[in-house]
């Protein structure tokens, strides 16, 4: 029957418009690909038509939604978002939030052309023990390392990326509406478009995310997503989360060797030292690690800061042959 | 100390696109999206302003993902000026993203997505949600739930196909009304 056949038609189109649509959103495509798209495209006006609706589904906050409702979630695990919006309707609030948050990262999910090799920088900057250190990328970002930091950065026509490999850098981003901007850090996920932003991984777990310019979306999976405008920040660890009020300045104090701790475990500090410090900060007992400080620490002066934090917990330091020993 | 994103110049006969078919595809590709018609026309001439400059500095490989996807930027731009005019925004979750698509992001479509999401098994709403949330690739969705990438991308196409049908049998279109 001729409405079947329509249908039936119809159906086959969308399947194959889902396909390039998933296919070109992948980071990279072969150009023999981008090639047959082109073709595809060109044989059937109903091929535009249909690549057109389903890229509106596929890529419609309502979606997203839908896929984030704790209701048709999988396995949900939302306990401390509430760290970061205070009272009001809090369920809804949260949704409307992350349905932004996915769409900024839409942006992402259209990146498609595929171009030969050359026009893909990929470069790998790392610093020393000790050593600080300012990139400045193709696009016009600048990043400023930390001591004992890596970043592999890869700028394709369509895409800014940039993977936060160990340390901590603050990223001053060019704005541009054609690229994203996105820093991997290998927990979470923070996109950006033009702003200028900290982030540190602290160890395996934790990541400290600090916004002084614009404003940047996390993601941290799970459907774990907030939305950070200038002057706040986010500490993840695990499935914990603590909403960073108070960020001032238009950069972070480490760039110019100031740490400001505030309420911060004595092991964020330690390894911090860590980074620039001619011997290494050790700790005799790893409970030390857990002790809170606040204050305004020099972090080239790694003696005057232990002396300060012994101060302040009434501890001892010495130091031994390879490191400066913290004890009680 | 970087080198260029640019590549040399290229031979200009290879890069000598039929812009006309480009710019009645862009101007279907907008209409499919549920822009008006004068919106349509308006942001397909961009587009190919647009392409023209950058085939002079880049090569690229396929002209209609790149004019879809400047497509795309230039409709969300014109929603976030129109966003911009009305007022009663919150500042808390003020976004510069704002909806492109009404009819998809209205509270009806929600709740039919959520309802077709429910009747899908567990594992197909599992691989949407981890390549459309978190853009994680089949192979690694594959992986982790122990099947092959050629499952997971029919267990989007499939999940994709359920999705417009059931927008269909709500008798929502995907096109906006003139």
């Amino acid at each position: 029957m001729g409405h079947d056949m329509h249908i039936r038609n119809r159906q086959a189109i969308d399947m194959q418009a889902i396909q390039w649509i998933e296919r070109l959103s992948r980071p990279v495509i072969d150009s023999a690909a981008a090639a047959d798209f082109d073709r595809w495209i060109l044989k059937d006006p109903q091929h535009v038509e249909s690549y057109a609706r389903m890229s509106a589904l596929w890529q419609s906050d309502g979606l997203a939604a839908a896929l984030h409702d704790p209701a048709t979630r999988p396995a949900a695990s939302n306990d401390d978002e509430d760290a970061c919006d205070a009272p009001r309707s809090r369920h809804h609030l949260m949704r409307r939030r992350t349905v932004q948050a996915v769409a900024s990262l839409c942006v992402l999910l259209v990146a498609c052309i595929a171009v030969p090799r050359l026009l893909v920088t990929d470069r790998i900057f790392a610093t020393g023990h000790g050593e600080m250190r300012t990139v400045s990328l193709p696009d016009g970002s600048t990043v400023r390392m930390d001591g004992e930091t890596r970043i592999a950065v890869r700028i394709t026509p369509w895409s800014r990326h940039v993977a936060l490999e160990r340390g901590e850098a603050f990223f001053d981003v060019a704005h541009e509406r054609m690229r994203n901007f996105t820093v991997d850090t290998g927990r979470a996920a923070v996109s950006v478009l033009g702003t200028a932003f900290d982030i540190e991984r602290v160890d395996a777990d934790t990541r400290v995310i600090q916004v002084y310019r614009g404003l940047v979306s996390v993601e941290a999976g799970t459907g774990r997503e907030w939305r950070l405008p200038a002057g706040s920040g986010l500490e993840l660890s695990g499935e914990r989360v603590r909403s960073l009020k108070d960020v001032e300045g238009d950069r972070p104090d480490w760039t110019s060797g100031w740490y400001e701790a505030n309420d911060t475990p004595v092991a964020q500090l330690v390894q911090r030292l860590n980074r620039t410090a001619p011997k290494a900060v050790a700790l005799a007992d790893p409970a030390l690690g857990e002790l809170l400080v606040t204050g305004r620490f020099q972090t080239g002066d790694a003696r005057g800061v232990l002396d300060a934090v012994a101060a302040i917990h009434d501890l001892h330091w010495r130091e031994t042959n390879g490191s400066y020993l913290l004890e009680r | 100390m970087l080198s260029s994103t640019r590549g040399a110049p290229y031979d200009i006969a290879q890069q000598d696109f039929d812009w006309c078919a480009v710019q009645v595809a862009v101007q279907r590709y907008i209409r499919g999206r549920g822009a008006r018609h004068d919106i349509a026309d308006d942001i397909a001439q961009e587009v190919i302003a647009r392409l023209v400059q950058l085939t002079r500095e880049q090569q690229i490989a396929s002209v209609f993902a790149l004019a879809f996807r400047i497509a795309d930027n230039l409709l969300m731009d014109m929603h976030r000026r129109e966003s911009r005019l009305s007022a009663e925004i919150d500042d808390d979750w003020r976004s510069d993203e704002p909806s492109l698509d009404r009819v998809l992001d209205s509270r009806r479509a929600i709740d039919i997505f959520d309802r077709c999401l429910k009747r899908m098994p567990q594992l197909r709403r599992e691989v949407l949600m981890r390549r459309r949330l978190h853009q994680e690739s089949c192979r690694a969705i594959g992986e982790d739930l122990g099947i092959s990438a050629k499952a997971v991308e029919k267990h989007i196409t499939r999940g994709m196909i359920d999705l417009r049908r059931a927008l269909d049998h709500a008798g929502i279109d995907l096109v906006g009304q003139d």
